[in-house]
């Protein structure tokens, strides 16, 4: 069972790889890059939100940090990309260090209001301070030379998310996979088992933002050019949690499917519904959370369970 | 060192007036959040569409906003009476991360509705008040406008506290919020008196928004940036203590206030939120009063 989804997976992810023979356009490999990209942000969000239980909402810290470290380290201190990239993980790491050293000891919505606190005083700080440009924001360098460079960021994009698949995978099956399921299912019975909860959501974060702070730097090399309300804005900390509860929060491959459904959906209301797509995309957040409370995947696999067992 | 102290006092009193506002919004939010546990990321769009009633009411019918915030408020409780009813019931029961998502859709829906049907255009609404001032002694200056809404607010405030802690409803409230089982079992309509407190809740913001308009431009997001100013004002008041949601709200009011004149209105958001970070790391109890219902 497990070797055929690997096997599943392995396919999969050569088929994303081989997309660019087949679509050659800018704009659809631009949706395809933000699909892929959004996958790779929903499954980091998902080892903290879903599989530790811990509902971040500022997630765009991250991202943001991620956007902004890769021009700081290369443009103003004059380090090179590949280790300018390695800086980016390191700075999302200290962040959620800092960020799950206090938001951590807090349960239920006060984590969640704490990680919003966190994101926007960050956003407001980069929005006022001199060496990120304030208001006016930074250029980003160019990850990938000029040609052709959508279809390599596009490709980025699906090496990420295949990365986060992957570890999501392993750490699932891993002992510290099982503590973080402990402690979202029962803090302090799984602290009576001598799980250290504080240490385990605190790894599961460092993990988290590390791949999202990737997400971030990818994200600003495309566009080319950041300010504090495009990539740390609320709505980057609530659309990776978003689809991965559409998908199904707490399993492997919901992240996957949210993130296709609801980049498609954002496409496509922009385009067909203009004004009308943010009131769409409410409604449609609303009957999720009525109708489909354990997101398209789990609700697929409990109902596939149920008919086994019959 | 005269001229210090009176800018500074001068910063003091414009925070009461505004955090008179905040006071509120506050209480709405405690309301909610405090006594009810929803959490409401709704509590923003809510006073968005205050606005706009109030706006409507002046724009079409002439109506000044110092009255028609309360026929905004009116409309506003019978907003939240049915979104309780509609969508909330349904989830209550269930996690905090489905309430979450779930008033974050509500947000999302009265957003798309405004935007889609008054655009995105800013509207300002000029009264004869707000250009009023009124001069107290040679170095303070107020607006008329804000006087008055601060002495209604006050009254308002003073009203629903007395209202929560003394009467009937209030009683039956605060019984579920300390046990909803028990509650039900003394003959308390649990349903029933919860979708009255949400929109008392809402009715709350609803007042605070109707009066701001004077003060704001009006477009679909203007409600946004309050909804993590709610949650740090039930916050730092103690959770469930409406009266506590209220001083903080003056609090914030000055704070910001001092903020703004010491270090540029950019930074007065973010020290609201460093606050509130504080708060929560070394005192999650709140500032004022211990941890009750």
């Amino acid at each position: 069972m497990t070797q055929r989804r690997a096997i599943l997976a392995a396919v999969g992810f050569a088929l994303c790889l081989l997309v660019p023979l087949v679509v050659q356009q800018d704009y659809q490999l631009n949706v395809l890059f933000r699909i892929a990209l959004f996958s790779a942000l929903g499954m980091a969000w998902n080892l903290v939100g879903g599989y530790a239980g811990q509902l971040s909402l500022g997630h765009a810290a991250f991202f943001g940090i991620g956007a902004y470290a890769l021009p700081l380290f290369h443009d103003k201190l004059g380090v090179p990309i590949p280790l300018a990239l390695v800086l980016v993980i390191v700075a999302a790491v200290a962040a959620a260090y800092v960020i799950g050293r206090v938001s951590f000891r807090l349960r239920g919505p006060y984590f969640a209001l704490a990680t919003i606190a966190f994101a926007e005083v960050l956003r407001l700080s980069v929005k006022n301070l001199e060496v990120t440009g304030g208001d006016v924001g930074l250029q980003v360098p160019a990850l990938f030379g000029s040609i052709s460079p959508t279809r390599w960021f596009y490709l980025a994009a699906v090496v990420l998310a295949a990365a986060a698949l992957a570890a999501t995978a392993w750490i699932v099956r891993s002992r510290f996979g099982y503590q973080l399921q402990a402690v979202r299912e029962d803090e302090d019975t799984a602290r009576a088992c001598g799980i250290d909860p504080a240490r385990t959501k605190l790894n599961a974060l460092i993990i988290s933002a590390a791949f999202t702070a990737l997400g971030g730097a990818l994200y600003a090399s495309q566009y080319f050019f950041i300010v504090p309300d495009s990539v740390l804005a609320i709505d980057l900390s609530e659309r990776p949690a978003i689809s991965a509860m559409l998908g199904g929060a707490g399993t492997m491959t919901g992240p996957i499917v949210g993130a296709i459904l609801i980049e498609t959906a954002l496409e496509l209301f922009k385009n067909v519904f203009h004004e009308a797509f943010q009131l769409i995309f409410g409604v449609l957040l609303v009957l999720v959370v009525l109708f489909l409370p354990e997101g398209i995947v789990g609700t697929l696999a409990s109902w596939w369970r149920r008919k086994r067992a019959s | 060192m005269a001229s210090l102290f009176w800018s500074a006092l001068q910063a003091v009193i414009d925070g009461l007036l505004t955090g008179s506002l905040y006071s509120l919004i506050g209480m709405g939010m405690a309301l909610i959040f405090g006594v009810m546990r929803i959490v409401n990321f709704a509590h923003g769009a809510f006073m968005m569409l205050s606005m706009y009633v109030t706006y409507l009411l002046f724009d079409r019918l002439g109506v000044t906003p110092y009255l028609g915030f309360l026929a905004a408020a009116a409309v506003l409780f019978v907003i939240g009476f049915a979104t309780y009813h509609g969508l909330l019931r349904w989830v209550n029961e269930r996690s905090e991360f489905m309430i979450i998502l779930i008033t974050l859709g509500i947000a999302q829906m009265f957003i798309g509705g405004a935007q889609l049907t008054f655009s995105g255009d800013f509207h300002k609404v000029n009264t004869p008040l707000s250009g009023a001032l009124v001069h107290l002694g040679s170095h303070i200056t107020l607006n008329g406008g804000d006087v008055l809404s601060f002495v209604i607010s006050v009254a308002l405030a003073i009203g629903m506290f007395l209202f929560v802690m003394k009467s009937r409803f209030g009683r039956a409230l605060r019984a579920i919020a300390q046990n909803r089982y028990a509650a039900s079992l003394i003959g308390i309509n649990v349903q029933r008196t919860q979708a009255v407190a949400f929109g008392l809740g809402v009715a709350a913001v609803g007042l605070a928004g109707g009066l701001f308009l004077p003060a704001f431009y009006l477009y679909p997001e203007v409600g946004s940036g309050f909804n993590l100013k709610s949650f740090v004002m039930v916050v730092l008041g103690g959770m469930g203590s409406i009266e506590g949601a209220a001083i903080a709200g003056l609090v914030l009011g000055v704070v910001e206030s001092l903020t703004s004149l010491y270090w540029g209105n950019q930074w007065a958001v973010v020290v609201d939120f460093v606050i509130f970070l504080l708060v929560l790391s070394l005192r999650p109890a709140g500032l004022f009063g211990s941890q009750r219902v």
